[in-house]
């Protein structure tokens, strides 16, 4: 049944009346002094800046297809202030398509204005200045460049984009490259689609909600319109079969509009930074999610409580569906598990096998893609294909398992129980001592509990089929290890010869595989000459680089020439050699969002050193020691003499993999006072 | 500014490969691949066979068969997956199938399997490239694929080429390439470095054949040639073609530039009386050619800006000098085409000039084609021609720089094509200097004025930071300097001279422990601000000689104050160091008690140099780094 047909068994009229918001930046009307202006107030070294940024979403009634269209409407207007910010006067926007329907651009309008010899010359945007392409399977791409610009032009332009996509609001972003004096948006939504809205970023925002009504005139008729109803959505159901009943009448069809305004005005514009983790949450924005439709009393939730959202992704054919076929594997895993009867040895084999046979296309979705049947046949598969076919696997030997969801690093965090906030999923393990373990097989590096960044700068969830769900957080509770050696021997001329022996331990034996697992050994050697600029490499040896749940250790022998200054009748020289940190890498003043490191590291060294003959130590750096505030970190150094040896031990250690924004300029301190520590001298003076 | 690389050359230069399928079989079986095509490769090129058979004036086809192992994913790219279409291209065939280390068939992908897509260039704001594509997740390595295709082609100016080395790590068991003429026109072939490659060559009646046997992987070296000039290359061309529908004759570069002249640019200049009257009167009162040709190219300047567009025959023609002075915008070509027209307006004689943009490469003296991807515009002079780089709005007038300097060009004029020469920056022509005044402090800190003036190369290497946002700018000097740890940048200024070329920054820095405390002593590398911090590898086996592409002479002075109640212990002698590649010294000297006076030379000179000369270039850069660095003891009075 249409749902708009359920509406009219409760058609009460009420009148409706319109508001209408006060308009300071009416298209088409750029003042003077907006032409005359030389620079940005707040930021006087923006080469651009948007004056004016409205977005305007609602739904209006289509009585040809007879439901609703979900319409954007862009109006902006920007500032050029001078030639280098003229890449903001070309822009573009993506129009989704799939099989059934599509997204479409209407009223694209634009104009330039500048000022020459007082007077306000107007160039309109013309045919020749828009572009249509297609941006890749699911998009088609508008693009557009503006005319005639000079120093100190200002462009505006608007748009509208028609979606049959009603369940879909985009994310609304409220910052960008360049500054934004003054933003306004309105999100009006009927009564007939309920969504939640969750905010990121660190900008505060100020919504104000509304109520209003509208009215639209239903004329019920039996047509094929059934089909095209149908493109609202990928997941509306239920919309076949009008009612005879209806045929003819013409129906007023009253109803509630809900109203988001935010205004803002001079918006930063937004910077990345290093070591930023999951940028998307840090750019200030206004995220919908669909919570429910409502039409009439009949009721669809899409998201409402996470059991909710458990009872849908378990009755849904690519995910909870996938679970329960066993039968494309079942011959195979029989074999692999046969006769065995520890669960932890099952799951380490199916785990094995599964990320052996299994390749991952790259693809980002929590529901399955070609289905787990002809993923298992081809070897290839997306996110879901391969880890639901694992979690079935397990469970089909009998061991517990469950699929966790996950919102990976490269998306919006999702705060509300919905379906759409997931793009990835796992699995977790529930081994019979109670404990929890988190195996992802897209990862051919991966390892119980080591899981790829990709997941652990995400969020994750977990659903039992018992209906329980609960938030996790897959970051290691601890710092991984780099233990590094160096023992070495000074020449009389400077010269220092050495071995070195490092070993890199659980999520930093993973990164070091994940880098470098397949490098042979010609690349091993050119980027250990790189990384550490030494002189001459010999021996070089890894081990362990493929051997998952052992460390990678590394050994190499060295020369390295320039490290040791002779200055009259003394040596003078850092003794962690190349190993030591030279650069501090927090560049930027401050920070506005959180450093990610992804998980907590501890790098440890020891060094041995040997004086050359007819030398004595005239100085050896101070032992001491700081730490970060809220024990987020720690660092160690410590010289002493013995048996006539030089001996240093040195500890860098985060504990934290996430450092808040207002620690920034304590973690930028810390690493100044590293890179400070290590660089103190040792002294040796010929005797 | 000038990183805009411009799709002078649009469309497919997609390399695809063919083959027809009567062949010896080839052995799909990856232990049969002889290991010394393995050594350090990713892929192996087990068989590559591109088929050309010429039709008529616009008609070729292309056969390609091409068989590929990929041992690791670093391979994948040398494996095909696509094939590049426009509307003057037509694929007939297209398969690929995959194949197991054992030579067992895995996967097949018919023509309706692959996906159709537009191919973005990440420049154009359109162009109507398409492509036919697969999308291939590797089960297990090694994996070979077999593609085979075949396409018809309406444009005739370009033939495709043969690259049977297409990049480094990559082994080639076996490539050819066959060009059947079918036509009475006469083509032409180029043969690029040949030797020491054993190519063969067999000739017959309207018929050539290249092939090439048991290639092993090559690795990429520092400061190499670009591959394009080490590895063998034949190119063909008819003296007879279609381009996009344009019909075209030509046989050497004088009628090429002539053909190019009247169908692509003849007409394409025309201006409105209002613009040559208000060019006229910004010219007034100039009486020097290149007086006025500055002034007309800082009006272009002023008033344009690049933006690509690429459809057709588009890709080569320039749009309507009318529509780039209506809209202010347009491509390489319609911006060079505008210039020149304007040029032309108020007499002077100016020349569009196709050209390799960015990576230095010779448009073929001897090969007369359709060749380069960018235009610029020549103004003919008595003794040094003028070079104008249209598409930038900030370059100064007559300055290229390293985008497209010192290359062969072809120069179209009315009478035809021409190669001449873009200019050549002497080492002394790119110019550093920096100067600084350095206060030391008695607790280690630092306090320091740097004045820095680049011309020439360094002018173009330099001037960009403006453009930044003052955060960036202050990062990019902690970058700059990153040896010095918690540099602070207090501030900064810049002067832009776009007349004399010169590019200044002033630089406010401060550094809470720039010295080392040892005990009472203090110590510290004088050069505070240009230490060499080039890092070059070594090679135990060497294959490719040694260029230097450019070269440059940067020079220092630096006035150091030393803290109160301090004193040099002992001022080190001059070291100097002179070879082949340049030259290089540092020097300090004592003013008087309390200050030093720092000195530094070094030039590096551009050239091309035998293989075993690279360790000692590599000597001379590691021993330049190592006394950049050397310390002097400040000691307590």
């Amino acid at each position: 049944m249409n749902p708009i047909n359920k509406l009219l068994l409760t058609g009460i009229c009420i009148l409706s009346f319109h508001i209408s918001s006060g308009q300071e930046y009416k298209f088409g009307k750029v003042s003077k002094a907006e032409l005359e202006e030389q620079s940005y107030e707040a930021d006087s070294t923006a080469n651009a800046v948007i004056l004016y940024d409205k977005k305007e979403v609602y739904y209006e009634y289509n009585p040809t297809v007879r439901w609703f269209l979900l319409i954007t409407e862009v109006h902006r207007r920007v500032k050029l202030y001078n030639k280098n910010g003229f890449d903001y006067a070309s822009d573009d926007f993506l129009l989704y398509k799939n099989e059934r329907a599509e997204e479409r651009m209407s009223d694209l309008k634009g104009f330039t204005y500048s000022l020459e010899g007082g007077k306000v010359i107007k160039t309109k945007l013309q045919k020749d200045g828009i572009f249509e392409n297609e941006y890749s399977e699911n998009y088609n791409q508008i693009k557009f460049t503006m005319p005639e610009l000079k120093d100190n032009s200002v462009i505006e332009y608007k748009y509208k984009i028609i979606s049959p996509f009603v369940y879909n609001i985009d994310r609304v972003v409220l910052q960008d490259q360049i500054p934004i004096k003054k933003l306004e948006v309105s999100i009006k939504t009927p009564e007939y689609f309920n969504f939640k809205k969750h905010t990121t970023g660190y900008l505060p925002i100020d919504l104000k909600e509304t109520f209003s009504n509208g009215q639209f005139v239903y004329v019920p008729e039996r047509t094929k319109a059934a089909d095209v109803l149908k493109q609202g959505g990928g997941n509306v159901r239920g919309q076949s079969g009008f009612s005879s009943k209806y045929r003819g009448k013409q129906n007023v069809i009253d109803y509630k509009i809900t109203t988001d305004n935010f205004s803002m005005s001079d918006i930063p514009a937004f910077k990345n930074e290093a070591y930023s983790g999951n940028i998307n949450n840090y750019v200030s924005s206004v995220v919908y999610e669909l919570q429910y439709t409502k039409f009439g009393s009949s009721i669809e939730d899409y998201a409402t409580t996470w059991e909710e959202i458990i009872k849908k992704m378990y009755s849904r054919g690519d995910f909870g569906g996938e679970l329960n076929k066993t039968n494309y594997y079942k011959e195979d895993i029989d074999q692999l598990v046969g006769g065995i009867s520890d669960p932890i040895k099952k799951a380490g084999l199916i785990f094995g096998y599964v990320k052996q046979k299994m390749n991952w296309n790259g693809n980002y979705r929590a529901t399955v893609q070609s289905g787990v049947r002809k993923a298992y046949k081809e070897g290839t598969g997306n996110v879901a294909d391969i880890n639901l076919m694992l979690t079935s696997m397990l469970n089909h030997v009998g061991v517990k398992a469950n699929p966790v969801l996950v919102t990976s690093n490269q998306k919006v965090t999702s705060l509300f129980p919905t379906l759409g906030g997931f793009d990835y999923v796992i699995t977790r393990v529930k081994l019979p001592n109670g404990n929890s373990i988190y195996l992802d097989a897209t990862d051919k590096y991966g390892e119980p509990n080591v899981l790829p960044n990709r997941v652990i700068q995400g969020t994750a969830r977990i659903i039992a089929e018992n209906g329980k769900s609960q938030r996790l957080n897959l970051r290691p509770g601890k710092p991984s290890l780099n233990r590094s050696s160096l023992q070495y021997e000074i020449d009389t001329d400077g010269t220092i010869k050495g071995k070195s022996n490092m070993y890199h331990l659980d999520y930093l034996a993973h990164n070091f595989r994940d880098r470098f697992g397949i490098y042979d050994q010609k690349s091993h050697e050119k980027r250990i000459l790189k990384k550490y600029e030494i002189d001459e490499l010999i021996n070089y040896e890894v081990k362990g680089a493929n051997q998952l749940g052992k460390p990678v250790n590394e050994r190499f022998e060295f020369v390295v020439e320039d490290q040791i200054e002779v200055i009259d009748n003394e040596m003078f020289f850092s003794p962690l050699l190349f190993l030591r940190n030279k650069e501090n890498i927090f560049k930027s003043d401050d920070r506005r969002y959180p450093v990610d490191f992804g998980y907590g590291f501890s790098d440890v060294y020891m060094v041995n050193i040997k004086i050359p003959e007819g030398y004595q130590i005239a100085e050896l750096p101070e032992s001491g020691g700081f730490k970060l505030p809220d024990d987020l970190g720690s660092f160690s150094f410590n010289a002493k003499i013995v048996n006539g040896m030089i001996q240093i031990s040195v500890t860098e250690t985060i504990n934290s993999a996430l450092i808040l924004p207002e620690y920034y300029p304590s973690i930028k301190e810390f690493y100044n006072k590293i890179i400070e520590k290590e660089s103190d001298q040792v002294v040796l003076k010929k005797i | 500014m000038l990183k805009k690389i411009l799709p002078y050359v649009v469309a497919v230069f997609v390399l695809y490969f063919s083959k027809t399928s009567a062949q010896e079989e080839v052995d799909l079986k990856f232990s049969s691949i002889d290991t010394t095509l393995l050594k350090d490769a990713n892929a192996v090129v087990l068989s590559e066979d591109v088929q050309i058979e010429i039709n008529a004036i616009n008609s070729i086809t292309v056969k390609n068969k091409r068989i590929v192992t990929v041992l690791n994913k670093y391979g994948r790219g040398y494996a095909n997956s696509a094939e590049g279409y426009d509307p003057s291209i037509k694929i007939k065939k297209l398969e690929a199938t995959v194949y197991d280390a054992y030579g067992k068939e895995t996967k097949k992908y018919k023509k309706k399997d692959f996906k159709d897509r537009s191919r973005h260039d990440g420049i154009s704001l359109m162009n109507d490239d398409r492509m036919l594509y697969f999308d291939y997740t590797p089960v297990d390595y090694p994996y070979t694929l077999v593609f085979e295709s075949e396409v018809q082609k309406s444009s005739t100016a370009f033939i495709t080429p043969w690259l049977p080395l297409l990049g480094y790590r990559l082994g080639v068991q076996k490539s050819s390439y066959t060009i059947v003429n079918n036509t009475d026109i006469s083509i032409r072939y180029n043969e690029t470095n040949f030797e020491g490659f054993p190519v063969q060559k067999d000739e017959s009646d309207g018929q050539r054949k290249y092939t090439i046997d048991r290639m092993p992987s090559r690795l990429r070296e520092v400061l190499s040639p670009s591959y394009r000039n080490t590895v063998p290359m034949v190119r063909a061309t008819l003296n007879e073609f279609y381009l996009q529908g344009v019909k075209g004759a030509a046989t050497d570069w004088k009628t090429m530039g002539k053909w190019q002249y009247d169908k692509l640019l003849t007409g394409r200049d025309e201006l409105s009386q209002e613009t040559i009257n208000e060019v006229g009167k910004l010219t007034e009162g100039l009486t020097t050619k290149r007086e006025k040709a500055k002034r007309i190219y800082e009006y272009v300047q002023g008033k344009t800006r690049y933006i690509s567009v690429q459809l057709g025959v588009g890709g080569w023609m320039p749009f309507l000098a009318s529509d780039v002075d209506r809209l202010g915008y347009g491509d390489c070509k319609a911006l060079t085409n505008y210039t020149k027209a304007l040029l032309d307006s108020q007499g002077i004689l100016s020349y569009y000039t196709v050209v390799f943009a960015n990576e230095r490469r010779d448009i073929d003296p001897d090969f007369a084609a359709m060749q380069g991807n960018h235009v610029i515009l020549n103004i003919p002079e008595e003794d040094e021609d003028i070079w104008l780089e249209c598409t930038s709005q900030t370059a100064p007038f007559d300055f290229i720089g390293d985008f497209t300097d010192d290359r062969n060009v072809l120069v179209v004029t009315p009478d035809g094509g021409e190669i001449k020469r873009t200019k050549r920056y002497e080492p002394e022509e790119n110019m550093l200097h920096t100067q600084a005044t350095i206060n030391l402090g008695a607790d280690a800190s630092m306090v320091a004025e740097i004045k820095r003036e680049s011309k020439g190369l360094e002018y173009d290497w330099n001037n960009g930071i403006r453009f930044e946002t003052p955060k960036d700018q202050k990062v990019y000097y902690k970058e700059l300097w990153g040896y010095v740890n918690n540099l602070e940048i207090n501030s900064l200024n810049f002067e832009n001279d776009v007349d004399a070329i010169t590019f200044n920054e002033e630089v406010k820095v401060s550094c809470r422990n720039y010295m080392k405390k040892v005990g009472s002593r203090l110590l510290v590398a004088p050069n505070a601000f240009s230490c060499d911090q080039s890092n070059l590898p070594k090679y135990e086996d060497r294959k490719m000689p040694l260029e230097i592409s450019r070269g440059y002479v940067n020079t220092d002075e630096y006035i150091i104050h030393v803290p109160q109640g301090y004193t040099v212990s002992s001022v080190p002698d001059k070291k100097i160091i002179e070879t082949e590649f340049g030259k290089y010294s540092w020097e300090l000297e004592k003013i008087d008690d309390a200050s030093l006076k720092f000195k530094r030379y070094l030039k590096i000179k551009d050239g091309t140099f035998p293989k075993e000369k690279y360790e000692e270039y590599r000597k001379f850069r590691a021993d330049i780094k190592k006394i950049d660095k050397s310390k002097i003891v400040l000691k307590q009075l």
